[in-house]
């Protein structure tokens, strides 16, 4: 197998031999055509190396036609004859790709063959002197499976390679490493190495950036026009509100011409009544102080509306100081001064200890989530266990103050009053006539105020009981016991009375 | 200092006279070739026995509604090539006799470089939704293809830049197209591990050649033979026969993944190029390897047949090297802006074109290795600037124009500038007078 494309120069197995060139240079080239027909082509000397164009001989050569194409006669018997070659080829693969007859062996004609015996006679060939033998091919099964294992033959030894005709690589330098650099690639979703990336190469990165926003200029059209609408509606308001302005105040005028007109008849009437009488007094001019002397002049006491208009002045100066005080403090003294007369001052019930925050925060929270031996995480228990309900929804201080408004509650919440007076509102009957309850409970006696949502409780009674208590002997005969060992003299009120606690 | 100054201004002389007789090579060659570049409908087009009755585009229905008729019936605007008239030849060959009595014979020289017209862009062409991975124009000029990530193959029109087809078919990106001249047909490959063969007369797969083992990168197609080869990411390349989608042949022997692949009529017909930084050529009749060329440090991704030259050009990130056909011996490295090349084309006028994973262009001058020119192109508003790449060139069938599909999802046509001459635009060529070690 490997010997098969030896030339005939070499036998197979033997080594090479050294052979000469005519110029008496050894043909260690021999190397590189062993085992190659002898038409290849090697280049294996220096010469081979040296670019045709620049040996001295190539001018010579080319005007001798060194690179012209081969003429139409050699192109035409090359293509005849690798189209022969090729043809012979394709036949082979057409034909044997197609099934024939011969292939399944069952037309073949019988072959007749004469057989004589050397041994002659009647005890041999049961007397026959010749025979004719009918030779036909044995009928053959073609889905047979093969009757031998192909074994796939090892390959032969490789054809020794070309010869390389170039310098080894050279290292690259570390500029060329540089140039060869290639970032890593950094996805925009996953950086599971941790690079930093500049915020400049994400954008870049990202191709919306090169989208061009285009808006259409009936945009910016649209906008102009409601702004001119807004501006020219604007307008029209604010004119129509001085014209409706304008008329009111004339209409204001002419109310005021008229009153005083009216007031200037009564004036004048008043005038004419008493005009022997009256004495013009200090506060004529007011129309109010001029009733208070109209209504205390039949009255006739002069000291009196004297003191009492030495009252009023001593007020006014006094509003007219503290103005004026006002007016000369900071802005941050007046502004508690005006909290304080708003009754928004805290500063003071804070002093006093009579403010109260807020109330307490575990109201506002699930209780049946706090203190649990297992969280939300243990999951949801069992679909089948009715648990939800079995322990209240708050418990502790929490659930007193949800329901009622408590000494704590902040009273702020209810209008400044205070927990007595809301209690006490409670407790009001607001409907006369009207029982609290119904009938046949327990009358009079107030139904104890809850201090919690309604709990039912279990029932303890195993056994029901036969009846209750009606007469309280049980009660009695009990005490009756107890009295008698423990306490010895009173103790039967006090010990009910304990009871009824 | 006089005597070396001397020295230089002697071999620009010498340079100058060069130059003189490369043009009328140039340009005695030209006039034939133009003729056939001109008319691209009367091109010939060789048949042999492989071929089939049922491929030859003219034995189909007339009345069939499929882009090959309409756009030969069409007649719309078409390139071509410009005449150009070159009549020194009598004056070079003096220039040259007078060359040859100057020249040293054991110096290599440094060849002046042709001048090029630089290169500009002309129309941008968006509407695919993807990298646009592959281009290939239509032997009669009127329309391309290109293939891209976004699954589709979308058939444009040259001259107006129209769309005017969207195929759809592949489930993964288009790696690798070629329309052939020969057939009205379309080969398509891609990462899907498919490869198709679309009827352009009804704009349907008619073909799947299935057998790749994973993604397949590029495609070829053979000038005289129906054959196809295709490679890819598994390593191979496979030859298939068209008709028969049989897999003729499976060339291996790459240690990579295939990047580019190509055809030519004489050996060797299949170059494929790796990324296990080797090229190598095969011999297609016997499905082996003719030589490897392992001169590439770095994975070559791409490979350009010079249409007239028996020679062809290699990409790779450490430059490329362009190689003389038969054997594959190394013909000369381009030496210019290094970037990791995705794509090469080349056009009659002798101008190689790389572009670049980084968006850069570069022009090369095809026989002297002189890069005339470096363009960045411009990722289209709205693409990232990391978007700026060219996977995919070509010229049209004048070489008059280039198209590239690029990273930005949009295919750039690029023409050279006719406004430009010698004088606006000097060539910057300094070679270096040191020589060159090895």
């Amino acid at each position: 197998m490997a010997q098969q494309g030896y030339t005939k120069g070499n036998a197979p197995g033997s080594a090479l031999v050294l052979r000469t060139n005519d110029d008496g240079e050894a043909e260690y080239d021999a190397i590189f055509r062993q085992g190659h027909a002898a038409s290849r082509t090697v280049h294996a000397k220096f010469k081979d190396l040296i670019p045709l164009r620049d040996r001295a001989d190539f001018k010579t050569k080319e005007g001798n036609g060194l690179l012209e194409r081969p003429d139409q006669d050699t192109v035409q018997s090359t293509a005849e004859r690798t189209r022969l070659a090729l043809e012979k080829i394709t036949q082979r693969r057409v034909v044997a790709a197609q099934p024939t007859a011969g292939q399944l062996g069952t037309n073949r004609q019988p072959e007749y063959v004469r057989y004589t015996p050397k041994q002659q006679g009647s005890g041999h060939n049961s007397g026959a002197k010749q025979r004719v033998v009918r030779m036909v091919n044995m009928p053959v099964d073609p889905l047979e499976p093969q009757r031998f294992k192909t074994k796939k033959i090892p390959r032969g030894p490789p054809s020794p390679p070309a010869p390389v005709m170039h310098s080894p690589p050279r290292k690259p330098t570390a500029e060329e490493q540089k140039e060869w650099f290639i970032p890593p690639s950094i996805s925009n979703w996953k950086n599971a190495k941790g690079f930093t990336i500049p915020l400049d190469k994400r954008l870049a990165a990202d191709a919306r950036g090169l989208q061009e926003v285009q808006v259409n200029d009936n945009f910016a059209k649209f906008a102009d026009a409601l702004n001119a609408a807004e501006r020219h509606a604007r307008d029209g308001v604010r004119q129509r509100a001085l014209q409706q302005q304008k008329l009111a105040q004339k209409e204001k005028d002419a109310k005021e011409q008229h009153l005083r007109l009216l007031a200037q008849q009564a004036r004048e009437a008043r005038a004419g009544l008493d005009t022997g009488a009256g004495h013009p007094g200090p506060g004529t001019t007011d129309g109010t102080s001029a009733s208070v002397v109209q209504e205390g002049s039949p009255g006739g006491d002069r000291k009196q509306s004297y003191e009492e208009r030495e009252a009023l002045r001593r007020e006014r100066q006094q509003e007219l100081e503290r103005e004026v005080r006002l007016s000369h403090t900071g802005t941050e003294q007046r502004a508690k001064m005006l909290a304080r007369a708003q009754g928004r001052d805290l500063s003071e019930k804070i002093a006093l200890g009579l403010a109260k925050p807020t109330a307490s925060r575990e109201s506002m929270f699930d209780q049946r989530l706090f203190n649990m031996s297992e969280g939300l995480g243990s999951g949801f228990k069992g679909d089948d266990t009715y648990s939800i309900y079995d322990k209240p929804l708050f418990t502790g201080s929490s659930s007193s103050s949800i329901y009622r408004p408590s000494r704590n509650a902040d009273s702020d919440a209810y209008g400044g009053g205070s927990a007595e007076k809301i209690t006490g509102m409670l407790q009001q009957e607001r409907f006369e006539g009207t029982t609290s309850g119904f009938q046949g409970t327990s009358e009079g006696a107030a139904p104890a105020t809850r201090d919690g949502p309604v709990q039912f409780e279990k029932s303890t009674a195993t056994k029901p009981k036969p009846s209750a208590d009606v007469f309280g002997l049980d009660q009695f005969l009990e005490q009756a016991k107890k009295s008698k060992r423990d306490l010895p003299e009173d103790s039967v009120g006090h010990s009910s009375s304990k009871r009824a606690r | 200092m006089s005597t070396t100054e001397a020295d230089i201004t002697k071999r620009f002389a010498q340079h100058a006279l060069q130059t003189c007789a490369t043009f009328t090579d140039e340009y005695g060659m030209w006039p034939c070739e133009r003729e056939a570049y001109a008319t691209p409908n009367a091109r010939t087009r060789p048949t042999t026995s492989l071929s089939h009755p049922s491929t030859d585009p003219l034995s189909r229905s007339v009345q069939s509604h499929a882009l090959v008729r309409r756009l030969e019936d069409a007649g719309g605007p078409t390139l071509t090539r410009p005449a150009t008239s070159g009549d020194s030849s009598s004056v070079a060959q003096l220039m040259a006799v007078e060359q040859d009595a100057l020249s040293r014979p054991m110096m290599a020289e440094a060849q002046r470089p042709e001048w090029h017209a630089p290169w500009k862009l002309m129309r941008v062409i968006s509407g695919h939704l993807g990298w646009v991975r592959c281009i290939s124009v239509e032997p009669n000029n009127k329309w391309f293809a290109t293939g891209a990530s976004d699954r589709t193959i979308k058939i444009w029109d040259l001259a107006s830049g129209t769309l005017k087809l969207t195929l759809t078919g592949h489930i993964s990106s288009v790696r690798g197209l070629a329309v052939s001249p020969r057939h009205p047909y379309m080969f398509s490959c891609g990462e899907d591990k498919m490869v198709k063969c679309w009827d352009l007369e009804y704009n349907k797969v008619i073909r799947h050649y299935h057998g790749h083992l994973s993604g397949v990168y590029s495609l070829a197609l053979h000038p005289m033979l129906d054959v196809l080869v295709t490679a890819g990411r598994d390593a191979t390349a496979r030859v298939w026969d068209m008709r028969t989608k049989e897999c003729i042949h499976v060339l291996t022997g790459h240690q990579s993944t295939i990047a580019d692949v190509k055809m030519q009529e004489a050996d060797p017909q299949v170059l494929t190029a790796s990324m296990d930084s080797t090229i190598r050529l095969w011999d297609l009749a016997a499905g082996k390897t003719m030589a490897v060329l392992t001169n590439h440090k770095k994975s070559v991704r791409s490979l350009a047949l010079h249409p007239k030259q028996f020679t062809f050009a290699s990409a790779s990130a450490d430059g490329i090297k362009q190689w003389k056909c038969p054997e594959g011996s190394l013909l000369q490295n381009l030496e210019g802006k290094r970037s990791i090349v995705n794509t090469l084309a080349v056009n009659p006028d002798g101008v190689l074109v790389s572009g670049g994973d980084d968006g850069s262009l570069c022009f090369w001058d095809w026989n002297t290795g002189y890069n005339f020119q470096t363009m960045d192109t411009i990722a289209q508003p709205g693409s990232l600037s990391s978007e700026a790449g060219i996977f995919s060139s070509t010229f049209d069938q004048t070489g008059l124009r280039l198209l590239t599909g690029e990273a930005d999802k949009t295919i750039k046509i690029w023409k050279e500038d006719e406004s430009a001459t010698e004088d606006t635009h000097p060539m910057d060529w300094r070679p270096s007078l040191r020589r060159r070690k090895y």
